[in-house]
């Protein structure tokens, strides 16, 4: 069978698109953010000597890196409800599910990014008579994150693709303004297509500017 | 003379390591003490633990008459605040400069100034431009380390450490890591703060330098004092025997005087 391609469809519906659009990014905005401040916490602690605060980080950074981000978002939105006080809505769901996911991957970046800071750096701060946090402050952190700025982008450019996830929950986010839209108009063909097209014109140029950082680090 | 520096009956060890057995040592202010020693005898952590960078497992260090720490059951314990701020009063240039590699020379030096010691722009302005004209690399003040001879490294971080304007200055084999032909510039910047009345511990393996510049000269070995004294006398009249090895493995392969005219 010949398919007959048919944007106007698209057109029609574009309102409910840019909505989609607006909302796919707000929820990858709003996760990155709260991801990377939550992950340099949880990296602090699983830097710890205490106990108490290394062992709740690194079994939580575990738990987040070793399953499937579907099921943490479904698991927030359908059984998190049944055993907390509140109610939750399919944003603050999904919002959950991908925050701690990204601040259980990013807190493993600012750890190997910190790690990778010569000994000596630390040694010639302290031997200054800096305190512990102006060690980090002043010396340690401005190298280390120009080595975790790669790292933090490619974590964007996941962040930005797992958002389509939130469609399970009924989040309108693209994926699922897509999904609606086709199952008004028939036209799966042209709207998944055109998904496809306006994620791949969003992560492709953060993707390339992550390789050019890569590259100007690598030629240091 | 005033005492600067007093070392009490200092020990420390490394989980079952004992790298320091007692060691007892009085300096006085302007005072330039070489600290030689086989590797291993724990010269670099004597050194380290006159600022901290180890906290001993005994014994007291006492500055300008007042021990640092409180005696708590016959055992020193430290707080992190006061050790930050001793730190502040003593110098410490690595053998691997460990140089900031984010900030230029300039700000390397004015970096303790301005964050450990809170001094306004004015003042740290002028520390740094002092003290890059004491190791002759004021034209090189916007020159990030990179940019840099290993020699040129060390003398900005010998400034960096003069710019907190120290009691005392550690020198932790602050020629090892140099090329031999960048060495003589920067132990030439540590004879001039020397003989400008500069209080100096050095650790070193230029036995040269240390017969020249040392007003003291101490052989350690084992993590005890071995010998010590003037140059001439450790290093010309050795007593003990441990001495005299160490001075004949330095001495093995040497040039006679080179006639360079």
């Amino acid at each position: 069978m010949e398919h007959v391609w048919d944007f106007s469809a698209l057109l029609n519906n574009k309102q409910l698109l840019l909505i989609g659009l607006r909302n796919t990014l707000i929820l990858a905005a709003v996760c990155l953010g709260l991801g990377l401040f939550f992950g340099m916490l949880v990296g602090a602690a699983r830097y710890s000597k205490k106990p108490l605060l290394y062992w709740p980080s690194t079994v939580f950074v575990e738990v987040f890196r070793n399953t499937p981000v579907l099921v943490q978002i479904m698991w927030f939105f359908f059984a998190f409800p049944i055993i907390s006080p509140f109610d939750i809505d399919a944003f603050s769901a999904a919002t959950l599910g991908l925050t701690l996911n990204t601040t259980a991957f990013s807190s493993e970046i600012y750890r190997a990014g910190i790690r990778s800071i010569e000994r000596g750096q630390w040694e010639a701060g302290k031997a200054l008579g800096m305190s512990y946090g102006e060690q980090l402050r002043r010396v340690i952190l401005p190298q280390a994150v120009q080595r975790m700025l790669p790292a933090f982008m490619n974590r964007a450019v996941e962040l930005l693709k797992m958002t389509s996830l939130a469609s399970v929950i009924a989040y309108p986010e693209l994926m699922y303004q897509a999904k609606i839209i086709s199952t008004i108009e028939f036209n799966p063909i042209e709207m998944y297509t055109s998904v496809a097209l306006m994620f791949f014109a969003i992560v492709f140029p953060l993707a390339l500017l992550v390789q050019r950082f890569e590259l100007k680090h690598k030629a240091r | 003379m005033e005492e600067v520096l007093r070392i009490e009956d200092l020990h420390k060890s490394f989980a079952d390591l004992a790298v320091l057995k007692g060691i007892d040592l009085a300096v006085n202010r302007g005072e330039t003490i070489v600290i030689l020693g086989a590797s291993g005898s724990g010269k670099s952590t004597l050194l380290r633990c006159v600022n901290f960078m180890e906290i001993p497992s005994s014994g007291r260090i006492v500055m300008n008459g007042r021990a640092v720490g409180r005696a708590v059951d016959g055992k020193q314990t430290y707080s992190e605040k006061e050790l930050t701020r001793l730190r502040a009063r003593v110098g410490m240039v690595f053998q691997h400069f460990n140089l900031f590699p984010h900030m230029t020379a300039r700000e390397n030096v004015m970096e303790g100034p301005r964050t450990v010691l809170k001094l306004d722009p004015a003042e740290c302005a002028r520390r740094a431009d002092t003290y890059l004209d004491k190791v002759g690399l004021a034209w090189k003040a916007d020159a990030h380390p990179s940019e840099l001879s290993g020699g040129q490294q060390q003398r900005i971080a010998i400034a960096r450490a003069l710019a907190m304007e120290p009691e005392v200055m550690l020198f932790d084999e602050a020629t090892s890591a140099l090329d031999p032909e960048l060495v003589g510039e920067v132990l030439g910047t540590m004879k001039e703060l020397a003989d400008e009345g500069m209080t100096m511990l050095i650790v070193t393996h230029e036995l040269g330098f240390a017969y020249t510049v040392a007003d003291r000269v101490l052989f350690l070995s084992e993590g005890r004092i071995l010998e010590q004294g003037t140059p001439a006398e450790v290093l010309t009249y050795p007593t003990q025997e441990g001495t005299k090895n160490f001075l004949r493995g330095h001495g093995s392969f040497r040039l006679p005087e080179p006639q360079l005219d």
